[in-house]
């Protein structure tokens, strides 16, 4: 089986990321907390619990080299934590928001963090010495509604954005003072919020979106169940429309060049690859599934359904209806949100995951002994 | 049960497994807030195209979603005059008691019997197969109820009937 271990940390986790060398774990248990648990003696202990947003947290960000996180919330602030010795200390993010914060990420070279939101704006933060706050620069009136991901290109300049007008749009970040110029290489004229490319592929609202490792290829996700990939990104990109004909996916995750995981609300994380001609397709869902014979016992009068509702829908314990919902066998039992890769540093690519989900739970993949797999890793 | 009620159910349950595809997701037009978009309408591009499916002109339910709620609303079939009021004192019966329903909304849609309002919270704390089972078990279970209490008002007027005459024997 291709899951390693299954661990319930919650009732529901909106996103969790990974400490460097993955003995800790952040997540939101669905409220205004982060907590952070450390595997001890082959269990989990909560080891902290960072307190400062007011509403819900909806993105956590972890950075491998600064052993800094990052994290947002519906309550339009972001907070940087550092720890100090033995306790994680805030430093406030001036995000300059009006509306909730949705996603974050910290740049490759962990300078830099862009901020999703609510208010149809990307915010691109950086760290001011003299102040010792984090400052932010705004990219204004481009997109026409939430932003609702947002990913960076390995060469620190392009970060690449999807949001709920179903657009996908690639912006330069470039910021004098704390981006050097050679270090973009051939694109070095861009200015700060220059948009290099806009696709207008998904006819619904678009989510998840990563770069492939060597960033040649953008992948991203609509909700009317497709997956785009968008290769020689520029002033001429080519795409490709990968329809499948199972729920849409909430996030995707390059494992190599040629091979990408997609999560969502099939609770089963799918994989699609890249044959030699660099064409994408659906191979198979990564979790085997039980299938699960449905109880055809014919259901009763009001008062009973009345009652039973609270224990049927909250635990699912028996159920009497006629013909019952397939029941999902698999590692997550309701719509997962993220997928992390455990990639270590240094390393150029990773074999395992972690996705969380709605169900609370986070579960840790590993595709090394899939055989029919070896190819693509 | 029918054969054209197992379609209309099955199309149903289908339908709303694909629909109820739900997720948090802030206002984006007030700030702070966090409200079923299904309802406001503030922003055209948050909304779905609706669906409805119509069993025949009587007995119809719109399926309209939204990217963090998802309404459902039914119209149940009233043959006759008394059809009508008893559906209609019994909806209204569940609809005030609609807190411990959670998944009712108060007040029907215009133009149907009753609404249900399935927001991702809903989605987060039960699973969403036991969900759609409580939906089409709900539609199932209406038509009987109603047929039930049609039938026990026609055998109680009989008693009360056939009670009051016997004075004049």
């Amino acid at each position: 089986m291709a899951a390693l271990s299954v661990h319930q940390f919650a009732q529901c986790i909106t996103c969790h990321a990974w400490s460097p060398d993955h003995s800790m774990v952040a997540f939101c248990p669905n409220n205004n907390e982060v907590h952070i648990y450390k595997l001890l003696e082959e269990k989990w202990e909560k080891i902290h619990v960072l307190q400062k947003h007011d509403q819900i947290v909806s993105g956590i960000d972890w950075s491998i080299r600064s052993n800094k996180i990052v994290t947002v919330s519906h309550d339009r602030n972001s907070y940087v934590w550092s720890k100090e010795t033995t306790e994680w200390v805030p430093t406030l993010v001036i995000l300059r928001l009006n509306r909730a914060a949705l996603c974050v990420q910290w740049s490759p070279k962990e300078n830099k963090f862009a901020v999703g939101s609510g208010a149809k704006t990307v915010c691109i933060c950086y760290y001011e010495q003299e102040n010792n706050w984090w400052v932010s620069k705004l990219i204004r009136k481009r997109h026409d509604s939430s932003v609702t991901s947002v990913a960076w290109h390995p060469n620190n300049i392009f970060l690449a954005t999807t949001s709920t007008d179903g657009k996908c749009r690639v912006f330069s970040t470039f910021i004098k003072g704390v981006d050097t110029r050679d270090s973009t290489g051939s694109s070095s004229d861009s200015k700060f919020g220059e948009q290099i490319m806009q696709l207008d592929l998904s006819l619904s609202w678009a989510f998840g979106m990563k770069w492939s490792p060597s960033g040649n290829t953008l992948a991203y996700v609509g909700h009317n169940s497709m997956i785009y990939f968008v290769d020689d990104v520029g002033p001429s990109p080519s795409a490709q429309n990968v329809a499948f004909r199972d729920l849409p996916l909430r996030d995707v995750l390059f494992i190599s060049e040629r091979m990408l995981i997609g999560v969502g609300f099939d609770c089963n994380p799918m994989i699609f690859i890249a044959d030699e001609i660099g064409l994408w397709s659906f191979l198979r869902f990564l979790d085997e599934r039980k299938t699960a014979s449905a109880s055809a016992k014919y259901g009763s009068q009001f008062s009973e359904t009345f009652g039973k509702f609270y224990g049927q829908s909250k635990y699912g314990t028996s159920n009497d209806t006629l013909e019952s919902s397939r029941t999902r066998g698999g590692a997550h039992e309701n719509c997962i949100t993220s997928i992390v890769s455990l990639k270590k540093v240094g390393d150029a690519s990773a074999t395992s995951f972690s996705t969380s989900g709605l169900d609370g739970k986070i579960v840790i993949w590993d595709l090394q002994k899939q055989q029919d797999l070896e190819e693509f890793l | 049960m029918a054969n054209s009620l197992r379609l209309y159910l099955t199309c149903i349950r289908n339908t709303l497994e694909a629909a109820m595809c739900l997720q948090n997701f802030p206002c984006q037009e007030v700030e702070r807030h966090n409200k079923p978009e299904v309802e406001l309408k503030t922003s055209p591009e948050l909304l779905l195209n609706p669906v409805l499916i119509c069993r025949n002109e009587a007995e119809k339910c719109l399926i309209e979603t939204s990217i963090n709620s998802l309404r459902i609303s039914l119209k149940v079939k009233q043959a006759d005059e008394l059809e009508n009021i008893l559906t209609k004192k019994f909806l209204r019966f569940l609809s005030m008691r609609a807190e411990a329903f959670q998944v009712l909304r108060r007040k029907p849609v215009q133009g149907y019997d009753i609404s249900f309002l399935i927001t991702n919270y809903h989605c987060e704390e039960m699973q969403k197969h036991k969900l759609i089972d409580f939906i089409v078990q709900f539609m199932e279970d209406i038509d009987k109820e109603i047929s039930e209490l049609k039938l026990s008002v026609n055998t109680r007027g009989r008693i009360v009937a056939t009670e009051f005459l016997k004075q004049f024997i």
